[in-house]
C-alpha cells in the first residue's frame, strides 16, 4: 500500500471536484478543454523548474511512497500533481466566483501587489544564497507585476481570497507530502536551500510557490474561457 | 523607540507626499501622473500606477539594509513608509474611489473632508492647475466645511 501514497493523494485531491464537475448547476465539465490547455501551459515551466531543482538536489522524493516510474527524474505522481492540484484549485475558483460576487476583494489589488513585491524583494535580497527561497520570491514578484501592470488583470484580490480558502486543502495535502502523519516525508528539502520556516511540516516557500502556480492557472483559464465564450457567442448569434 | 520611528515616519510621509505630489507628480513626472486626471486616453492602462513601483524601491532598500545591520532604525523607517503606502491604498482605492461600497453614506466630517478635497483636486486635468496636494491631511477649510453644524 505504501508505494501508492503519493498516487492516492493526487486521487483524493481531484476526485470530489471531478464528480461535482458534472453537477447540473456547476457544469465545469464544459470547461475541461479550457482547463487542460491552461494547466498544461502553466505546468511546462513549473515542471522544468521541478526537474532542475530535483537534479541539483534542492529537494528529492522518497522512493518508499511512489510507484517507481520516473520521467525526467520526477516520479510520475509528481507529473500528475501539476494537473490534479490546479484542477481542484481552478474548480474551486470557478464555483466560488460563479455563485458569489467576490469582486469586492479586487479593491485590494494594489495593496496585495505592493506588499507582495516589497516582502518578496526583501526576502530574495536577504536570502540570495538559498536557491528555493530566492527563486520562489523572484517568480512571485515577476508574476504579480506581470498580472497587475502588464496584463492589467482585475481578479488578483478575489483569487488571493480564494487561495486563502484553498489553504483548507493545501494544509492536509502538502502536509502529508512534507511528512505529516508519515514516518518520513515524501518530499525532502535540502536545509541549505530554504528558510527552514515551516507551517507544521510545510516550508513557507511552498505556500508562495503554490500561490504563484495558482495565479498563473487562473490567468490562463480565464483568458481561454473568455475567448471560447466569444467564439460560442459568435456562432450562436 | 522603534515604534516611535514608525509613527514619526508615517507622520512625515504626509508632508513628503504633499511635496512629491505637487512638485514631482505635477512637475517633471507629470507624464506618468497625467492619465490619473485625464481619462480620455484609451484603455485602462494608467501610467500613474508606475508610481507605486517607484515608491516601493526606497522601502525595499531600507528594509534590506536595515535587516543586514541587525534590523536597525532603517528597517523601521521602511516599515513606516510601507504602512503609509498601505494607508494610502486603503483610503484612496477603497474609500475615495469607492472600490468597496463602505462608508458611502458616512457623516464623519474627516472622511467627508478628504473626499471633498480629493474631488477638488481632480476637477482639473491640467498639470499646473489644482489644489489640495495633501492626502490624509487637507486644507483646514475642508474640515471646517463639514464641521459646521448643519442647520
Amino acid at each position: 500500500m505504501q508505494p501508492y501514497t503519493y498516487l492516492l493523494i493526487n486521487f483524493f485531491t481531484i476526485i470530489i471536484c471531478f464528480i461535482y464537475s458534472f453537477d447540473r448547476r456547476i457544469q465545469f465539465n464544459r470547461h475541461f478543454g479550457t482547463f487542460a490547455k491552461a494547466s498544461i501551459i502553466v505546468a511546462i515551466p513549473f515542471i522544468l523548474w521541478d526537474i532542475y531543482f530535483t537534479k541539483i538536489g534542492v529537494w528529492w522524493f522518497n522512493d518508499a511512497y511512489v510507484i517507481g516510474w520516473r520521467i525526467g527524474g520526477l516520479p510520475i505522481e509528481e507529473w500528475l500533481f501539476f494537473i490534479c492540484i490546479p484542477f481542484s484549485c481552478v474548480f474551486t475558483y470557478f464555483c466560488l466566483t460563479k455563485f458569489f460576487d467576490l469582486s469586492l476583494f479586487n479593491a485590494f489589488n494594489n495593496i496585495i501587489v505592493f506588499i507582495t513585491t516589497i516582502v518578496c524583494a526583501v526576502v530574495a535580497l536577504l536570502y540570495f544564497d538559498r536557491t528555493y527561497t530566492m527563486v520562489t520570491a523572484i517568480v512571485m514578484i515577476c508574476s504579480v507585476i506581470y498580472f497587475h501592470f502588464i496584463a492589467k488583470q482585475e481578479w488578483i484580490g478575489q483569487a488571493s481570497f480564494i487561495f486563502f480558502v484553498l489553504m483548507l486543502g493545501f494544509f492536509p495535502v502538502n502536509g502529508i507530502l512534507t511528512g505529516s502523519g508519515l514516518e518520513s516525508p515524501i518530499v525532502n528539502y535540502n536545509p541549505n536551500e530554504f528558510l527552514n520556516l515551516r507551517m507544521g511540516t510545510i516550508p513557507i516557500e511552498d505556500a508562495v510557490y503554490g500561490y504563484a502556480q495558482f495565479l498563473w492557472n487562473i490567468y490562463f483559464f480565464t483568458k481561454f474561457k473568455k475567448s471560447t465564450e466569444r467564439i460560442e457567442n459568435a456562432i450562436t448569434s | 523607540m522603534n515604534f516611535l520611528i514608525v509613527v514619526l515616519v508615517f507622520t512625515l510621509m504626509e508632508p513628503i507626499t504633499w511635496l512629491i505630489h505637487k512638485y514631482v507628480m505635477h512637475g517633471f513626472l507629470w507624464i506618468l501622473h497625467k492619465d490619473h486626471h485625464d481619462h480620455s486616453t484609451p484603455g485602462h492602462l494608467e501610467k500613474n500606477d508606475y508610481f507605486f513601483v517607484i515608491f516601493a524601491i526606497p522601502a525595499i532598500a531600507l528594509f534590506y539594509f536595515g535587516a543586514l545591520q541587525g534590523y536597525n532604525y532603517m528597517f523601521y523607517i521602511g516599515l513606516g513608509i510601507t504602512l503609509y503606502g498601505m494607508a494610502y491604498f486603503f483610503v484612496h482605492d477603497i474609500f475615495i474611489h469607492q472600490r468597496i461600497k463602505i462608508f458611502r453614506n458616512t457623516q464623519n466630517p474627516y472622511f467627508l473632508a478628504i473626499r471633498r478635497a480629493h474631488k477638488q483636486h481632480h476637477k482639473y486635468i491640467g498639470k499646473e492647475d489644482g489644489e489640495c496636494f495633501g492626502f490624509l491631511f487637507v486644507p483646514i477649510k475642508y474640515f471646517k466645511m463639514f464641521f459646521k453644524p448643519s442647520k
